[in-house]
């Protein structure tokens, strides 16, 4: 195999994992996706380490990898805790509700139209009829109209 | 300072016959079009446009060699870089969870191609079998309703724009710095075209060996020794054994931090009698 190509064909794809998280971090307001996205900004760096570390022959990127591994193990942890409480108090996952953070003499941001939910987002699953309808005994509608 | 600089930019006459530039801003077009909106064909155009972007990326990349390593690799790079466009285009964050999920099924691949057995195997258990399953609970948690509004907003227009723009000028400004090194792999894998490694390759199984390197899969330390598991465990606790330990502290102070934050985020009981009893 051609190392060289492979070694660069592996920084593309590690770069581009990069911009796609960033773009995800930067447009994104749900704060588990923008944590998400953070994610993906360190696989994109790890493809990197494992390629140079192939390149080179050499244990040093597989090593630093694993140790991000463990560092996004312990960060995943504590930000979980962090969102959890945050939407406690907030009640919603929404980053624009800590907006009272931003620096003194900011304008606020404000939602100027929230577009309505697409229909095909609600079309919920439905079952194949399977067999006849089951006889339904009036008695029983009449002493238990909600079952 | 500035004038090396703008004497080492490309020229446009350069940057138009460019397949990289224009898979650049394809893409940076299609995430536009992706990210939460109000347009109507935003979704389909967007996939399509990021598509091609991506068709034009690896038409422009240096090829790997035989057409069996080649197709694997793209395969593996398009569900990874797919996923992850999935991911952050997806309105619902429980379908956001689970595309990063396949993303990161595709990355592990990625690393078992490259012979990081280890890490490609660590990767599945620890992330997706630990840490998105953590995202789960959580996003089930805190937003039951799944749908919400702020999940098809974003900060409004001209932050979008930049958001694109940024992440598509690192990504050629990254490209760019490493033209050397794409020339000298293009150059590398012209001297040997991918029919002379197919023929080769269909010569018979020996040859895998003489394909990958020969020097480096005999070396008893390499990364691609047959005793890959082994080496690192030796690497790992011999020479990174301090690093391992404050790793391992790490993880103890991140545990019992997460706890105490956990706690502390809900009022506390007596608090919560007093204002019962009011």
């Amino acid at each position: 195999m051609n190392e060289v190509a492979l070694l660069y064909n592996y920084l593309a794809v590690g770069g581009a994992l990069f911009a796609l998280g960033l773009v995800g971090f930067l447009v994104r307001r749900n704060m588990i996706v923008m944590f998400l996205c953070a994610e993906m900004m360190l696989q994109g760096i790890s493809l990197n380490l494992v390629a140079f570390g192939r390149y080179h022959n050499d244990w040093g990127g597989q090593m630093l990898v694993i140790f991000i591994i463990t560092v996004a193990a312990c960060e995943a942890a504590i930000a979980m805790a962090l969102v959890l409480m945050l939407a406690q108090r907030a009640g919603k996952l929404d980053s624009a509700a800590w907006q009272d953070l931003r620096e003194e003499g900011q304008p606020p941001y404000v939602d100027h139209k929230v577009p309505e939910e697409p229909v095909e987002e609600q079309d919920w699953p439905r079952l194949t009829p399977a067999g006849p309808a089951p006889r339904i005994d009036e008695q029983i509608v009449l002493h238990r109209p909600r079952v | 300072m500035t004038r090396p600089l703008l004497a080492a930019l490309p020229k446009w006459q350069e940057l138009a016959t460019c397949p990289t530039f224009w898979a650049l801003a394809l893409g940076a077009l299609g995430l536009w079009l992706l990210s939460p909106t109000r347009l109507r064909l935003g979704k389909s155009l967007g996939s399509l446009l990021l598509a091609a972007a991506g068709a034009l990326l690896a038409y422009d990349l240096p090829r790997l060699g035989g057409w069996a390593d080649q197709g694997v690799f793209w395969l593996l790079a398009a569900v990874t870089l797919g996923a992850a466009v999935a991911m952050i285009s997806s309105h619902s964050p429980v379908y956001s969870a689970i595309w990063f999920a396949l993303s990161l099924l595709g990355t592990a691949a990625l690393f078992l191609y490259q012979g990081a057995q280890f890490l490609g195997v660590a990767t599945i258990v620890v992330y997706a079998g630990a840490i998105v399953v953590t995202f789960l609970f959580v996003i089930m948690l805190a937003q039951p309703e799944g749908h919400s509004a702020y999940d098809r907003l974003t900060w409004g227009g001209l932050p979008k724009v930049l958001g694109v723009v940024t992440a598509g000028a690192l990504f050629g400004i990254l490209t760019f710095m490493l033209g050397a090194l794409k020339n000298e792999a293009s150059a590398a894998s012209r001297a040997a075209p991918p029919a002379a490694a197919a023929a080769r390759a269909a010569t018979g199984a020996a040859d895998a060996a003489v394909r990958a390197a020969p020097n480096v899969r005999r070396d008893p330390g390499g990364v691609l020794h047959d005793r890959h598991v082994a080496n690192l465990g030796r690497r790992l606790f011999s020479e990174h054994l301090i690093s391992l330990e404050a790793a391992g502290t790490l993880l103890l102070v991140a545990l019992v931090g997460a706890v105490a934050i956990a706690i502390q985020g809900r009022p506390r009981l007596a608090e919560r009698i007093e204002e019962a009893l009011r």
